[in-house]
């Protein structure tokens, strides 16, 4: 109770001595005649205030305005935006976000695929910024800590004008926090994203990038996900998905139904003969991988095995994992041994934002035949390239898929 | 290593160091009706507008170079003394017209500004000169040629180049192969 109250009132401290900024305001940028609708000609005005301010010496208006009424204008066809979270939660913009918390790195590194600039985001979270070969243009940003125990004044202190959670997991962390910023920050949007989910994410990539202004390389970076990932819909018949193991980092421990691991085997074309186990994560007994004799084994690295992905180049370590596996007792009479599939992927490309690429991989190892043209590191080379703008050789740097 | 063999590495360097040129080049291009006036005759300087939906184009004119008149919406520019704003909604080209004064020369300068995409730069320079004659004190620089002059990118240079090192190299293999 006494952090909530300290914390209202540093919001309203806050707000005592920061001039709320047009963002906060309920009127569209450039609105001369605040009838809520920007019409050409006083969005040239605005731009013309602009060029004047900028280049000739007068007194008009600054870049920020301008962007936000060209934006509106370009994108919004001139009228307040009303956005709809993942949570269901519909609110209406009157400008593009310009001061964003992201509180998961899924969303920031969806953020950077629309190419939103860096300086547009004002606080992550602290695993993001652990991730300082992945995520650099980050670093120095303010660290508001994990979503189970943030740091709620820098949250605040940061003025954000949007603040970004997850909306199906650790709900009732996300919860606690969009209740307190709501309670103290009046005006706070906060909105709710997965980013990470099959099902979802090209609807999410919409949304965020129309809440931020940037809806034509949204439309971009969709185009480019629905092509690598309706390949990949395309469809294997019942009778011809292979028998899938999939091992997490934890010896032994392997996923159910309601596991996103899952959801992807099915979709590169496999079957998991674990998937109606009760739990996630389920623990399993050896035996019954010899027993359940499969096609393909899948080792997860990442995390619990820290080796390769975006950190290294470590190809040995992964050949070490699959070499132990091939060793376990018994499976020498499995398929997957006898027919040398089984592999080792890293979980920076199967989980996160980046789930369509560590389909793309499992998908060529599951079902060879059926995606014998599709390319999985050059769809991995072109995210990298293309929509993370990070300087990243598939070739010679990171470690992702072995054998 | 043969002299060809170090023409042809030659060549494909330049030709290499040509390509991020042409890629972030200007998605403005200023054609002049003419480089060269007569003094106190009026030209037309186009403005060509690739990719820009809303934004804006801020051009500096010489000194002794008035600004006459546009065919934009007088609504959508903004004079001060050399400089001329223009707002830019969806147009595909912007043309205006200038006064040569009775002698003189310099370089017509530009900057553009696309709002709805986030980005800026700086149009190429475009040089004029009444009657051709620099005046005194004004860098020569590089002068574009003919009439119908355009601003372009420092990729043509390195073309240029590149294509005279290939003749080189078609040289050299000619007189090895005797």
């Amino acid at each position: 109770m006494m952090r909530t109250i300290l914390l209202a009132a540093l919001a309203a401290l806050l707000f005592l001595a920061v001039p709320v900024s047009a963002a906060d305001t309920d009127s569209l940028p450039g609105d001369a005649d605040g009838d809520g609708t920007l019409t050409g000609d006083e969005v040239s005005a605005t731009v013309l205030a602009y060029l004047d301010a900028a280049y000739m010496g007068g007194t008009g208006t600054d870049r920020t305005e301008a962007l936000d009424a060209a934006q509106v204008y370009a994108f919004w066809g001139g009228r307040p935006k009303i956005v709809t979270d993942s949570a269901g939660k519909t609110a209406t913009l009157y400008r593009p976000l310009r001061r964003i918390v992201v509180c998961n790195g899924e969303t920031l590194e969806t953020l950077r695929s629309i190419g939103l600039d860096a300086g547009r985001v004002v606080a992550v979270d602290k695993y993001s910024l652990e991730k300082s070969s992945f995520f650099p243009e980050y670093q120095g940003k303010t660290n508001i800590g994990s979503i189970w125990s943030p740091d709620m004044e820098k949250i605040v202190t940061a003025r954000p004008d949007a603040v970004f959670l997850y909306a199906t997991i650790s709900t009732a962390a996300c919860d606690d926090i969009q209740q307190k910023l709501e309670a103290t920050v009046p005006g706070i949007h906060v909105f709710r994203f997965d980013c990470f989910k099959p099902a979802t994410y090209a609807d999410e990539v919409r949304a965020i990038a129309a809440m931020t202004g940037r809806e034509e390389r949204g439309e971009a970076f969709i185009a480019f996900y629905e092509s690598a990932m309706n390949t990949i819909r395309d469809g294997v018949p019942d009778a011809d998905r292979p028998r899938v193991y999939f091992e997490y980092w934890i010896d032994y421990r392997t996923v159910a139904r309601n596991a996103g691991y899952n959801e992807k085997i099915g979709l590169a074309g496999g079957v998991n003969p674990y998937s109606g186990e009760s739990t996630d994560y389920p623990d399993i007994d050896p035996e019954s991988v010899i027993a359940n004799n499969p096609q393909v084994v899948v080792k997860l690295a990442g995390q619990g095995l820290e080796f390769g992905g975006y950190a290294g180049h470590d190809l040995d370590s992964f050949a070490r994992i699959r070499s132990a596996l091939l060793l376990r007792p018994g499976w020498t009479t499995l398929d997957a041994v006898k027919n040398n599939r089984v592999y080792v992927i890293h979980s920076d490309i199967l989980g996160g934002a980046q789930h369509f690429i560590g389909t793309a991989y499992l998908a060529k190892i599951i079902s060879p035949e059926r995606f014998g043209t599709l390319d999985p590191q050059a769809i991995h080379q072109r995210y990298l390239t293309d929509f993370q703008g990070i300087d990243f050789d598939l070739a010679t740097q990171g470690a992702f898929v072995y054998p | 290593m043969t002299r060809f063999s170090v023409l042809c590495l030659a060549c494909i360097g330049l030709l290499l160091l040509s390509v991020p040129v042409c890629a972030s080049s200007s998605p403005i291009t200023r054609t002049l009706s003419t480089i060269e006036p007569s003094g106190g005759d009026e030209f037309t300087v186009t403005l060509s507008i690739r990719d820009i939906a809303i934004g804006g184009i801020v051009e500096s004119l010489p000194a002794g170079y008035v600004f006459v008149g546009t065919t934009h919406p007088a609504s959508r520019i903004l004079l001060r003394g050399q400089t001329i704003a223009f707002a830019v909604l969806n147009e595909t080209e912007i043309s205006y017209t200038v006064r040569a004064p009775a002698t003189g020369s310099g370089e017509i300068t530009g900057r553009w500004e696309d709002l709805a995409g986030d980005e800026t730069g700086t149009v190429p320079a475009s040089h004029v000169a009444v009657d051709g004659i620099d005046t005194p004190g004004e860098a020569a620089g590089a002068k574009p040629a003919g009439t119908n002059a355009q601003a372009g990118s420092p990729s043509g240079i390195l073309a240029a180049a590149a294509a005279v090192l290939i003749g080189a190299c078609l040289l050299a293999v000619r007189r090895d192969d005797r």
